[in-house]
């Protein structure tokens, strides 16, 4: 029986992966999938711990990340390629209107 | 033993593919090594017996989101000099420190308060005699969680919408010259 650490920490470790590509990451594709990584390891975490508690909820919840997370990537591409379209690139060095 | 043996080979390559995703040069590449990341998370679901969400990984992630990525990639065909330089940054740095102490929190927490084996009443052996994982899950859904269910729906249509227009071409004016050296110079 696999103890729900283990969970975590490779949980833990998946997050910090999704964290370093989302801030040194230039591309914008690759800041979008930093992102499903992340939320992949929330998912684990909430499936062992589904499992851990003898509750189903979790899983449930799984259920719903799932669906924000195909949203927000339908959502997230569509802006690429406008982005691409408007300004041809998707670097985030370029694509500062917003930082002032 | 056999299932931990299958959890740590399986951890291993997720945390391969993880590094991978992050640190490959290439767009393409880096989706690749998601999908297989995406894969053995199915497969580290299916051996905690959560065979629905399992199935639902394997579908929409790999088979839908990925295959988006994928179609956004080639449709953009970005330059090689386009692709993927490391930017550091201050303000990064120190976010990225402020999520470091927090795992470091969150580990402390874990080493000194063991999580005990606390069971509710859904255990392997009650969803087996109920009738399966993805029967108890679909009862759970469609029973205590039918409004956020339903609310799903609505967002996946907004989330229909929101792409179309975004992604639509008929823009009156493009971006002019001004626009783009304001842009490249901040």
């Amino acid at each position: 029986m696999v103890s729900i650490n283990h969970y975590l920490v490779l949980a833990t470790f998946m997050f910090l992966c999704g964290t370093l590509g989302v801030l040194f990451r230039r591309n914008l594709l690759l800041v979008l999938m930093s992102i499903e990584l992340m939320l992949n390891s929330v998912n684990l975490v909430f499936v062992s711990g589904s499992r851990l508690l003898g509750n189903l909820d979790g899983q449930v919840m799984v259920f719903f990340i799932i669906t924000v997370a195909a949203c927000e990537a339908g959502v997230g591409l569509a802006m690429v390629i406008a982005l691409f379209r408007r300004y041809g690139t998707v670097d985030t060095n370029f694509l500062r209107i917003l930082r002032g | 033993m056999s299932q931990e043996l299958l959890f740590y080979s399986f951890a291993g390559l997720i945390a391969l593919c993880s590094v991978m995703v992050v640190t490959s040069r290439n767009p393409v590449i880096s989706a690749i090594f998601l999908v297989g990341d995406l894969f053995l998370l199915a497969g580290l679901y299916a051996s905690m017996e959560a065979h629905f969400i399992a199935a639902i990984q394997i579908l929409v992630y790999a088979g839908a989101i990925v295959v988006l990525f994928m179609f956004v990639i080639m449709l953009l065909n970005l330059d090689p000099d386009q692709r993927s330089q490391v930017q550091i940054a201050a303000p990064e740095v120190g976010v990225l420190a402020l999520t470091v102490i927090a795992f470091a929190v969150v580990g402390g927490m874990l080493v000194f308060g063991q999580p005990t084996g606390v069971s509710g009443e859904m255990t392997a052996e009650a969803i087996n005699s109920a009738g399966g994982n993805t029967f108890t899950v679909g009862m759970v859904l469609y029973t205590k969680y039918l409004w956020p269910f339903e609310l799903a729906s609505m967002l996946i249509m907004l989330a229909i919408i929101a792409s179309i227009v975004i992604a639509k071409k008929d823009r009156p004016k493009s971006a002019t010259e001004g626009d783009k050296r304001r842009l490249a110079h901040g």
